[in-house]
């Protein structure tokens, strides 16, 4: 292996959780670091720069939101957080927040691992300036400007573009609603999600094959969107 | 001589005294009006110190100042002055009118004022027996009844009293009773005497009588009559009678209250065995997102995809851990439901996102299905909790999956039907009878013909039910029959808001 093994820092009170999220990790070639508590999580943080956090919410010493928003100050690390179902209010809060996306509990590991690596990704590409985003037949060149499906140009509205560039930026991550509202119309729309939904239409006539089952700009129930992108399986160790 | 008798006797010399002052001090006005005004014809003076005593003070007191006035008046108006010597025979006749004027005015005032206390008293009586009746119409249980009685009756007498209450089997609760007590109490409840008196072992007289004279179910009460003893009794005795059938009324109308309140303690086992389900299942859970995630990893991991068997066997571990996950997920979903927790989130939403997010959901669990869509291309936004309705969907989807043959076909489809849009999935499956359609929905009903086929709760289209109503909408199943396969839809109203799909030109 040429290039240094990821450094993930797990931050659960679970011992089980944690076991079972080292293997997972381990397995598809993470070096994995635990805390157990918020506080020992923002401690090792400072100390060394891990590549990605998992966070679950429900701490013993504090809440992960607070450990979010303190890591958030001064750390840019792409964090992922465990949350419980049946609370978008707070998944929403925490994208907001600094997350950069959330997996809900009970969750199986390929889920967890597609989320993270989107949001390694994103950390690499902003880093690098790669100017590409692929998901599936359709690339957008975030540099020039050009969507293309197939090879083949698709021609769209500035806010259109808008829309799906953001969605690029974050690709494989959730895209909160108010987010994209206050990036495309601007801070006075922020609660008009049917100004999305109608855009969203238009978009996936354009890129998807059948708009009624899309494929590429995935709709998160009561959270935003997400651009899909096709998982880049990395042969498991042994 | 009793107390009580020496204390109207103090009570009687006061106002004597008090008369005599009165008196004395009116002679010092008289004087000053005869010295400085020379006034002659003053004797009227001295009714004022007679009104007085009758109003206030009473009859013996009032006497007590007229033939002082008289007296008074004879030696300081009527010639020869300031001797009790009466010169001229009408001088006499002017002072008996004004003894017999006095005597008179005194009676009238102390009568005036004995109907006033009276008319004071029958008023709080009044008032009093009022909100007694009014606490009564409104007491929620029988407690307050006869807390009520025992306030009321101890009011009326200004006495002490007990309300013996009837246990269950009919007996009373007498441990507190003095021993002497005990008999009569007993005879009372058995209802061989209405009502006694007797005297405890203090020298105390009291006065006993059952709540009800139609029941012994009410208990007997005690008035604690002191030393007075049964004369007392006599003017208080009637108006006792009334509060205490009033009191018994009410207490015989509150026997259907007293199936209200085990209704009551009823749902509240009902509460506490939701509470009970949902801290267990938040107890479930968290070793289940253990075996779940762990699952998943040996699903993946190489060596166990290597072999074939252990590969279907980390497939059982995790299709089952997801399985209780649902089935608990159902169990928190009925709590929240019946404890009236569903509180919709509304935003617009297209109505094929509700249904490819709900197939993304259950993908695994359709594997064994083939799945036809149907939905329809332009669709009006829907206002709902997207959420609810997915969860629901997803509900009516394992329905489907669960009662109809693997390989078979479920149609999913999302179509406008007049001012609803309409989210249905149709199975080839083991279809329902008219019986079970009518019952379909109900908490915990399943089809005696499924028990054998699929394992479940009960607990799914109920709560899928749930879910749309909040939505403002409804739940639909439709079947041919036996074996003839099921169509359930969720129907959502359109909102007369909802944006026209043109409303915003693209830039």
């Amino acid at each position: 292996m040429t290039e240094p093994s990821p450094v993930v820092l797990v931050v659960d009170d679970e011992v089980q959780i944690r076991r079972f999220l080292r293997a997972g990790l381990e397995l598809d070639g993470f070096v994995v670091q635990d805390a157990e508590t918020g506080a020992d999580a923002l401690k090792w943080v400072t100390l060394k720069q891990p590549d990605l956090i998992i966070l679950d919410l429900g701490l013993p010493d504090m809440d992960g939101g607070d450990v979010l928003e303190r890591l958030r100050a001064w750390s840019s690390v792409p964090t992922i957080v465990l949350s419980v179902r049946s609370n978008e209010a707070e998944k929403v809060r925490l994208i907001q927040g600094g997350a950069d996306d959330y997996v809900v509990k009970p969750f199986g590991m390929a889920e967890l691992l597609a989320r993270a690596h989107a949001a390694m990704r994103r950390q690499v590409r902003a880093s690098s300036g790669e100017p590409t985003v692929k998901a599936g037949p359709l690339t957008i060149d975030l540099a020039a400007r050009i969507v293309t499906l197939n090879g083949q140009r698709v021609m769209m509205t500035p806010k259109e573009y808008k829309l799906l560039q953001i969605l690029a930026q974050h690709a494989g991550n959730v895209v909160t609603h108010q987010y994209l509202l206050k990036e495309v119309w601007g801070s006075p729309h922020m609660h008009d999600t049917h100004y999305l939904r109608i855009f969203v239409r238009k978009l996936r006539q354009k890129i998807e094959e059948d708009p009624t089952q899309p494929r590429i700009l995935l709709t998160e129930l009561g959270i935003g969107y997400r651009l899909a992108i096709p998982e880049t399986p990395k042969p498991m160790m042994q | 001589m009793t107390r009580e008798a020496a204390l109207r006797i103090r009570d009687e010399l006061r106002g004597i005294l008090l008369a005599l002052l009165m008196v004395a001090v009116t002679t010092v006005i008289a004087l000053g009006l005869i010295e400085y005004f020379g006034v002659r014809r003053g004797s009227a003076l001295y009714l004022i110190p007679v009104m007085l005593a009758g109003w206030h003070l009473g009859l013996v007191p009032a006497l007590v100042a007229a033939v002082a006035g008289v007296l008074w008046s004879g030696y300081l108006f009527f010639s020869p002055f300031y001797t009790y010597f009466l010169a001229r025979p009408n001088e006499i006749l002017n002072l008996t009118l004004f003894m017999v004027v006095g005597l008179v005015t005194s009676h009238l005032a102390s009568q005036a004022k004995r109907q006033t206390e009276l008319a004071r008293r029958r008023e709080n009586e009044m008032s009093d027996l009022y909100a007694f009746s009014r606490r009564l119409a409104s007491a929620p249980a029988a407690a307050e009844i006869y807390l009520a009685i025992e306030e009321y009756v101890a009011n009326l007498v200004q006495r002490n009293v007990v309300l013996y209450e009837a246990s269950s089997d009919g007996s009373l609760d007498n441990h507190t009773v003095p021993a002497e007590m005990r008999a009569a109490l007993a005879e009372i409840q058995r209802g061989s005497i209405p009502a006694t008196t007797i005297e405890d072992g203090n020298g105390n007289s009291w006065f006993m009588r059952r709540v009800s004279q139609r029941t012994p179910d009410f208990g007997v009460i005690a008035i604690d009559l002191g030393r007075a003893g049964k004369d007392m009794m006599a003017e208080t005795r009637q108006r006792l009678d009334e509060a205490l059938s009033d009191a018994a009324a009410t207490l015989e109308r509150l026997d259907v209250a007293r199936t209200l309140t085990e209704a009551k303690m009823r749902s509240e086992t009902e509460l506490l065995r939701e509470a009970l389900i949902g801290s267990v299942s938040h107890e479930l859970r968290t070793p289940l997102a253990s075996i779940l995630g762990a699952a998943t990893v040996l699903t993946q991991s190489p060596v166990i995809a290597r072999d074939e068997r252990l590969k279907s066997l980390s497939s059982v571990v995790r299709d089952e851990a997801e399985r209780l996950n649902n089935d608990i997920q159902n169990l928190l979903d009925a709590t929240r439901i019946s404890r009236g927790q569903v509180k919709p989130r509304m935003e617009w939403i297209e109505p094929q996102d509700i249904v490819n997010s709900a197939l993304e959901r259950r993908q695994r669990r359709l594997s064994g299905h083939s799945i036809a869509i149907a939905m329809d291309r332009n669709l009006p936004l829907i206002y709902v909790d997207p959420v609810l309705v997915e969860q629901a969907f997803v509900q009516v989807v394992d329905n489907a999956a669960k009662y109809s043959p693997p390989g078979s076909t479920i149609t999913v489809a999302a179509q406008r039907n007049g001012h609803d849009v309409v989210l249905s999935v149709n199975d080839t499956g083991a279809g329902l009878t008219r019986d079970e359609l009518a019952r379909l929905g109900e908490r915990f009903f399943r089809g005696s013909r499924h028990a054998g086929l699929a394992s479940g709760s009960g607990l799914g289209l109920w709560i899928a039910k749930a879910f749309v109503v909040a939505n403002g909408g409804r739940l639909q199943a439709e079947s041919q029959g036996v074996d003839q396969g099921t169509t359930v839809s969720i129907h959502l109203p359109l909102s007369e808001h909802a944006p026209p799909p043109e409303a915003y030109p693209d830039d």
